[in-house]
């Protein structure tokens, strides 16, 4: 009993059932809070979420780091605010084709740099994160530069824009599920752990990580374009390093290669982020902190801690 | 004429940036991980330049070394305090040394340019030069007292680092460390002491580099980050962990650079380095003077 409780598919199984236990919590939160500026603050948590369990398929899972989740948002949410502007294309066919522009790039970007081993899709996609974002702020006449653009929105009701973000997430959590649990996540995390010996195997190891950076970026853009449409503007600041910060902060402190890890991570710093705002603008230094003793001290976040006290009870 | 200036403009910013990268690449050679936080060690100088001559009077060129001192110990601070797992047998579950130092530098790097904003403000400051020489003409070229001064300056770092790497027992250590770790500790050579003193150097390097650019660039919080992004351009240029690739790679982006603003666009000049990068990558992945890399 003890040997199957180890087993990788019952630990996944057990992962997903918690995150979608905290997704049911969630579901109720609105019976218990009525005030719009926290039903927002948990909803842009959610926003954070669907962006941290992308880059935690990317990192955690597939042990590819890119340094560009926020700046795949931006163009997610830049992809529906320019489409809905000059082309008036609505939004049932913009929040789609943010995702697929965020994974363009990424399938363009992965191109150049996938096939190398080493840091180069760190260093590549930093750059990118940066030089995109001056691009979009240095483009007055195409984007309005700074000022941000006017997105259109689907609801002016925040409860029925809560629960549109927490179906998305629940959908992101189901397709994370699927794609783990089968041959591809298997291949990921054999290409995470040794990649020349899942090349041995004959696991094509560049289309994998492929797979997994376009999924992540595709995740990034989905999160980005329905944020812009909440907030009805996008603007650079979608794309600051900062919130690159934010997310992996989110996931190591929560725990990577863990959904819940992700989740757990994501509405806890982006909550007490906001509680910490009543003592000054200190979050990004708590949490930059806290980055440097979890990964150094703790590895596994919180999740990973929790999860092995709970599995020791429950076997 | 106008070519001749934006030359000579050209390789004065490619030694600067030279400064930065050549640290980055010592400390991919050594340690295999790339350094996230390096423009933070270039605002540090800046700052610690700016803080020391502005608040507590100190004249410029003893504010200079002052900023090389604090380059120097954060260099050693990042080595003695974050880096040493990756070398000390660091097994834990879940983390992998590349994933680690990408983590652990990135998280140092908000961390020090949250913590400069909190503690000293957002805002910018304005450098005092070294000289108060104002515009003059060295036959085509134009230059500011202050840009002549530091350019000389960045230009002998250069030199004395070359012969520090070439000649020096110290720098011998560093390649010999470069070339293979546990050959090199075999033959006597204390490799933790040299990874150290690569961090002190790189360290000390990049905060000149910015203690030098603080009266033309006047220094905030974030301003490490773009002078970081054209390291990595400059490291890969080069090939990662090259010494004399990073100084060459330097220079040709401080120079195709300055054209590419006069001729092609200055808006997007930022945006050059992301074009050389896609260029190396496609054409030649290991860099100018890099080994070739493994392909998975």
């Amino acid at each position: 009993m003890t040997a199957r409780r180890q087993l990788w598919s019952d630990r996944l199984r057990f992962d997903m059932g918690a995150a979608l236990a905290i997704c049911a919590a969630l579901a109720l939160v609105p019976l218990f809070v009525s005030g719009p500026y926290a039903l927002g603050i948990i909803l842009v948590s959610i926003y954070f979420a669907i962006i941290a369990l992308g880059w935690n398929l990317l990192a955690g899972y597939t042990g590819q780091f890119s340094l560009a989740p926020a700046a795949f948002a931006m163009i997610g949410g830049y992809t529906t605010a320019l489409l809905g502007h000059y082309l008036h294309v609505p939004l049932a066919l913009g929040i789609p084709a943010a995702i697929v522009s965020a994974a363009l790039f990424g399938w363009v970007l992965g191109k150049l740099v996938l096939n190398l081993s080493g840091p180069y899709l760190s260093l590549t996609t930093l750059a990118f994160a940066e030089i995109a974002r001056v691009v979009i702020g240095n483009s007055h006449e195409f984007t309005r530069g700074d000022q941000g653009m006017h997105v259109a929105t689907l609801t002016q009701s925040r409860i029925g824009y809560y629960y549109i973000f927490l179906g998305t997430l629940v959908a992101v959590l189901v397709l994370l599920y699927g794609l783990l649990r089968g041959r591809l996540g298997r291949f990921m995390m054999a290409v995470r752990d040794d990649p020349v010996g899942a090349s041995s195997r004959g696991i094509d190891v560049v289309r994998i990580k492929m797979i997994a950076f376009c999924v992540s970026c595709a995740l990034c853009g989905l999160a980005g374009s329905l944020y812009g449409t909440f907030s009805q503007l996008v603007s650079p600041e979608l794309g600051l390093l900062q919130q690159t910060g934010l997310v992996l902060s989110m996931v190591v402190i929560g725990g990577m290669s863990s959904l819940t890890g992700a989740l757990l991570g994501a509405l806890l710093v982006y909550l007490s982020s906001e509680w910490l705002r009543g003592f000054g603008d200190v979050q990004i230094i708590v949490f930059a902190l806290l980055v440097i003793l979890f990964a150094r001290y703790l590895p596994g976040g919180l999740w990973g801690l929790a999860a092995r006290l709970l599995q020791r009870g429950r076997a | 004429m106008l070519a001749l200036d934006l030359l000579a403009n050209g390789l004065i910013y490619g030694c600067f940036y030279a400064l930065m990268a050549v640290g980055l690449a010592m400390i991919f050679g050594v340690l295999k991980v790339v350094n996230f936080a390096h423009g933070e060690f270039f605002m540090i100088g800046a700052y610690t330049y700016v803080l020391v001559s502005l608040k507590l009077g100190v004249p410029p060129w003893l504010a200079l070394p002052g900023a090389a001192i604090a380059g120097a110990l954060l260099g050693w601070l990042v080595e003695r305090l974050l880096m040493r797992p990756l070398y000390a047998g660091y097994a834990s579950w879940g983390f992998m040394k590349d994933e680690y130092a990408v983590v652990v530098t990135f998280g140092l790097s908000l961390l020090l340019i949250n913590l400069v904003d909190k503690i000293v403000g957002p805002y910018s400051f304005r450098g005092p030069p070294l000289i108060d020489v104002g515009r003059f003409a060295l036959g085509p070229v134009m230059l500011t007292g202050q840009k002549a001064i530091a350019a000389v300056i960045a230009i002998a770092l250069m030199i004395a680092l070359a012969l520090f790497i070439k000649r020096s027992v110290w720098g011998l250590q560093i390649q010999a460390v470069a070339q293979n770790r546990l050959g090199a500790s075999l033959a006597g050579i204390d490799a933790t002491r040299t990874t150290s003193l690569i961090f002190i150097v790189s360290g000390m390097l990049a905060a000149l580099s910015g203690a030098l650019l603080a009266p033309l660039v006047n220094p905030s919080p974030d301003i490490g980050a773009f002078p970081a992004v054209k390291s990595y351009v400059i490291v890969v240029l080069g090939g990662m962990g090259s010494i004399w690739g990073a100084m060459i790679a330097a220079l040709i982006l401080g120079v195709s650079e300055a054209f590419f603003s006069v001729y092609v666009s200055y808006d997007y000049r930022d945006a050059f380095g992301l074009f050389i990068l896609v260029a190396v990558l496609l054409l030649r992945p290991q860099g100018l003077l890099g080994e070739k890399g493994r392909e998975v």
